[in-house]
């Protein structure tokens, strides 16, 4: 007896973890959003033609492909520095620096990535 | 100061799902989240169920969800969360009643860990206690610390995804005997470990660490354990 365990999305969202938990959520979303790429590349490369040429105009809109270096910076910066981490287990006292570090990383190199995006996508 | 506790109810008997109750309750900063739990249930709502015991933040009885976070009812003053709480149950676990939850799967989990000193080899010549010099001891000193309260294990999405996961208590368990000089059983405990439910799920979320009560740094005992496995060495 007793209500059941199961932890929905929402609710494990709401839960108010560290930095780690919120890295821990967009690794998970980075991956999603690779692989969304990969099997819509794939699907437009299998149907070809005109379906194919439409399909292709979605991975190649600028908001996608914003979306999709997040997803890989971000999924390969974070992977990095749990790689480290893993290496070298007496560094997990510095779990938290090592986020800011990350983070410090991420922000000035997907800013730069935006930049180039945006004034290639929007400026024409 | 008075502060509005909202704490999520569930009674078996009548509901089959939890709900809110918001409760105004005159406060001082310096009181516990424990202390307004005493109060509601001694004046304002005795069903109110939780768990609590030595109410010094040793025993681990009273982990609970205070504002979205794991912590214990025990060692949190109300200045420190604010005017407006939420108290629930932690996740992961069956609720049995209000706030207190089913931790059977956390003990099941524990146990596999083997939590008791193994060795085989014959006493000391003297026939007394098995010596162990202050570093040795350090090794593992952080790890004894834990009081199985469960805050880190429900803490985990790993957990939260698979209550077949051993969890991180049960690894901080672990991490406690198999860098104990005095024990033989860490290629046991590691074989173990090595399973699909074993360390490979942590997923380094760092929660744990964040959740401890004792400040124990859960993620790198975890580490330390997943080292150990992948290069067969304790050091």
């Amino acid at each position: 007896m007793g209500l059941k365990r199961d932890v929905s999305l929402s609710t494990g969202l709401r839960y108010r973890g560290p930095g780690g938990y919120l890295t821990f959520i967009l690794h998970r979303i980075g991956g999603l959003g690779m692989a969304v790429l990969i099997a819509v590349h794939i699907l437009a490369s299998f149907i070809g033609g005109k379906l194919g040429a439409g399909i292709n105009n979605i991975y190649e809109n600028w908001a996608f492909q914003a979306f999709v270096f997040f997803c890989a910076l971000f999924h390969a910066i974070n992977g990095f520095r749990i790689t480290l981490l893993d290496l070298f287990p007496k560094m997990l006292e510095h779990q938290s620096e090592a986020i800011w570090i990350e983070w410090a990383v991420f922000i000035p190199l997907y800013g730069l990535c935006l930049y180039v995006i945006l004034s290639t996508g929007l400026g024409g | 100061m008075e502060v509005t506790v909202k704490i999520f109810r569930y009674n078996p008997e009548k509901d089959t799902r939890g709900n809110y109750v918001t409760y105004k309750v005159e406060a001082d900063p310096n009181d516990r989240i424990l202390d307004l739990l005493e109060y509601i249930k001694g004046k304002t709502d005795g069903a109110l169920s939780f768990r609590r015991s030595c109410a010094h933040g040793v025993c681990g009885s009273d982990a609970m969800r205070i504002n979205g976070r794991n912590r214990l009812a025990c060692k949190v003053l109300v200045r420190d969360v604010g005017e407006n709480i939420t108290i629930e149950p932690v996740l992961g676990m069956k609720v049995k009643k209000d706030l207190i939850v089913d931790m059977e799967p956390f003990f099941d989990n524990y146990r596999k860990m083997l939590p008791y000193l193994i060795n085989d080899s014959p006493l000391p010549e003297n026939g007394r206690e098995r010596l162990q010099s202050p570093e040795q001891r350090a090794r593992f000193d952080e790890t004894t610390k834990c009081i199985l309260c469960a805050a880190c294990t429900t803490s985990c999405p790993s957990f939260w995804a698979s209550d077949q996961y051993y969890g991180p208590a049960a690894m901080v368990t672990a991490h406690r005997f198999i860098f104990d000089s005095r024990d033989e059983g860490a290629s046991q405990r590691l074989r173990i470990l090595a399973e699909t439910d074993g360390i490979a799920r942590c997923h380094t979320a760092y929660s744990c660490t964040e959740a401890c009560p004792r400040e124990i740094q859960v993620t790198k005992a975890i580490g330390e354990v997943k080292m150990a496995i992948m290069t067969g060495k304790i050091d």
